[in-house]
């Protein structure tokens, strides 16, 4: 039997209809919707794979106001999850990475009836806040080992043991691809490029069961859903929201324009020859060098 | 209830303070310094002079490089400003794993005794570092995270400039509502996802006397290519201090096997790079197509702005997974690139994209709305619709083409 988890988180929709931006520029939060991350969506895939693979029990988790439970029934539909948890607790306002971390970490403990979690999945990054840091931390706090940028994993179940296969590409260096081995409990932040690939017929015929009735069930999620506050998840109010947290949004700007030496010709192409000076132009450039 | 003695004491602190010094976190890959490192120690050593000057002390830019035999290294840091090098030589140290490397980089960072070696004039109060920097990559990001997790401190991630000053800080919780002064504040940068907004992070100690809390080192993940290098110098001296870190028997993490993968975007050879950004909104997919067909004339490789990797559209599989990702993103939080042409097509140049591609030899852009900030890193503004614009580019380049080769014939 495998414990598997995945911990999410409800962002501003940036799709194309939904996502609003100020005539600055700006994200325009107020008009803009909310969904389930990209990333934490395909962090539910691999917990689904899980599902499918090793029959994985998945318990999803999420902190934030009560409105993250649509997040919560979007993960439940791509992961066909058992259990749909949520931290909230106007306590946890404010919080930054560490104190967002002491409360996953408790969530994640009390997860399925206080059942170890073998395996836990979070994204890559928030598409708003875009740290990164919020796994890896939770990662540590929970003791357990942390793996980032997993493209693609594989279970022994019987020694207990994931196989990854990691994405490090560093500035100005070749990309490498490690292949690694670690005992369970992992974490695993999962990179944007990995995909679940069901390989045999009973595996995709498992997956089209599990999929209908992820449908299902998320139909009527409440009845999958339980709500944490601090009491419940036995926290220390010190070290959550704003006590907790040792960093401050200390003040946001505009950022000031860059400097420039270009002085634009501007080309208005009512006439097709209008364009003949740039074409010149382009093929000089490439030609010349 | 006085809040804090740092209200009244200006210069005199310096005599017991607990936290000192710069660490600089290095990343190198078989031997080589990776570029962040170096533009690391360049920032910290920027820093690091103005702090001793307007603090009167001797404050350092250490460097911490964990690696097996990599002393040759370490002497290169020197150059290029560290004061003073940790090197954590153990064989399996040679390449970085999360769960080994937090754990001697925090081992490091809570031992005084190195201090007695780097600076023994502070090696009495020394508790840890005042400053901790790492790369926000894909080793550094997580490393920052699990160390500060570890030190329980506070990180902030992604950042591009960096400013060290003595605030005035009211804060709802820090300071329980009152004005307190804080000292050698570590001012973080970090652009944020829109690339129009800055937002500035502190890492504050709580001065609130119902829950007084210090908060040390103050840490940060650097954006490559945000800073630029120290000019190697020769002929600096600094002290390399050797360091023989506790390592666990039986490490967790096993590497099987580590392979080199061709690079499928290519930006550094490429002599013409075609980025497009959410101007191709009206028909994405189409839109895309003709992009792609005009870089194909150039033989350009082809970037996105930000908010593209974030998948805004709904496109063909083939299309999303080739065009709409991260490793495309030119920009702050993508690729710095320097081409001879650089065509923008339907995107605004948000300052983050711009830092990315503002290097170019010429730049090209497509846009509707002269406006658009995009207007003032361009050599030619064509203004008009894309959709309009390059079918123009191809058909006339095509034809040009066709002419240039009939003539050579």
């Amino acid at each position: 039997m495998l414990n598997a988890a995945v911990i999410i988180k409800l962002e501003p929709d940036f799709s194309e209809g939904n996502v609003s931006y100020n005539s600055d520029g700006t994200l325009n939060r107020a008009e803009t919707k909310n969904i389930l991350g990209p990333h934490s969506a395909i962090a539910c895939n691999a917990a689904f794979y899980c599902k499918v693979k090793y029959g994985a029990h998945v318990s999803i988790g999420t902190m934030g106001p009560p409105i993250a439970e649509s997040a919560l029934k979007q993960a439940q539909m791509l992961s066909d999850a058992e259990e749909l948890n949520l931290y909230s607790d106007r306590l946890f306002a404010g919080a930054d990475t560490l104190a967002t971390a002491e409360v996953l970490k408790n969530g994640i403990e009390k997860m399925f009836g206080g059942n170890k979690i073998d395996i836990v999945f979070s994204g890559h990054r928030a598409s708003d806040g875009e740290t990164g840091q919020t796994g890896p931390q939770t990662a540590w706090k929970l003791g357990y080992t942390f793996l980032g940028n997993v493209i693609d994993f594989d279970i022994d179940l019987d020694r207990k043991v994931v196989f990854a296969k990691r994405l490090i590409s560093l500035q100005g260096m070749d990309t490498i691809i490690e292949e690694i081995e670690s005992p369970l409990p992992v974490f695993i932040t999962i990179d944007p490029s990995y995909r679940s690939i069901f390989n045999s017929i009973s595996q995709r015929l498992s997956a089209n069961t599990f999929s209908k009735e992820a449908k299902k069930h998320s139909e009527d999620y409440r009845q999958y859903l339980k709500i944490f506050d601090s009491k419940k998840l036995e926290l220390d109010p010190k070290l959550v929201g704003l006590p907790g947290s040792p960093t401050i949004v200390y003040k946001v700007e505009k950022i000031p324009r860059a400097k420039t030496s270009r002085k634009a010709e501007i080309v208005i192409p009512s006439n097709p020859n209008n364009l003949t000076p740039v074409i010149e132009k382009i093929i000089q450039t490439v030609r010349g060098k | 209830m006085k809040l804090s003695n740092s209200t009244t004491q200006e210069t005199n602190s310096n005599i017991n303070e607990k936290y000192r010094h710069i660490y600089v976190i290095i990343e190198h890959f078989e031997g080589q310094v990776v570029p962040v490192s170096l533009e690391m120690l360049g920032e910290a050593r920027r820093l690091m002079d103005d702090f001793n000057r307007k603090y009167d002390s001797t404050e350092k830019v250490v460097a911490v490089v964990l690696g097996s035999n990599v002393r040759k290294l370490c002497e290169e840091l020197v150059t290029y400003g560290a004061d003073s090098v940790i090197h954590a030589n153990h064989e399996e140290l040679k390449y970085p794993r999360n769960d080994i490397d937090t754990k001697v980089i925090v081992q490091i960072a809570k031992d005084a005794r190195i201090i007695k070696e780097i600076s023994p004039e502070y090696s009495s109060t020394f508790v840890r570092p005042r400053y901790m920097f790492f790369a926000a990559d894909n080793i550094g990001r997580h490393l920052s995270s699990t160390v500060l997790a570890e030190l329980e401190s506070g990180l902030a991630s992604d950042i591009n400039k960096l400013v060290i000053s003595d605030l005035d800080i009211r804060h709802e919780h820090k300071t329980k509502g009152q004005t307190v002064k804080y000292e050698k504040i570590l001012e973080m940068y970090r652009p944020d996802f829109s690339g129009f907004l800055w937002t500035t992070i502190l890492c504050l100690d709580n001065k609130n006397p119902e829950n007084l809390r210090e908060y040390h080192p103050q840490g940060c993940s650097i954006i490559p290519g945000a800073f630029k290098p120290f000019e190697k110098d020769n002929l600096r001296k600094g002290k390399i201090v050797e360091y023989s870190p506790k390592i666990d028997q039986d490490p967790k993490i096993k590497i099987i096997n580590r392979r080199v993968v061709k690079r499928t975007i290519d930006y550094e050879t490429s002599k013409v790079i075609v980025s497009f950004g959410r101007g191709i909104k009206a028909s994405p997919e189409q839109n895309i197509k003709l992009v792609v067909e005009f870089a194909e004339l150039l033989g350009a490789e082809i970037g996105i702005t930000l908010p593209l990797s974030k998948k805004p559209y709904q496109l063909s599989q083939n299309m999303d997974s080739k065009y709409m990702i991260p490793d495309r993103v030119i920009g702050t939080s993508g690729s710095k690139v320097a081409p001879t042409l650089y065509v923008a097509i339907g995107l605004s140049g948000a300052v983050q994209h711009v830092a990315g591609m503002k290097d170019s030899e010429v730049v090209i852009s497509i846009n509707t709305d002269e406006n658009s900030p995009i207007i003032d890193e361009s050599d030619i503004f064509i203004k008009g619709r894309l959709e309009d614009v390059v079918p123009m580019l191809i058909d006339q380049i095509k034809k040009q083409i066709a002419a240039i080769s009939l003539r050579s014939n």
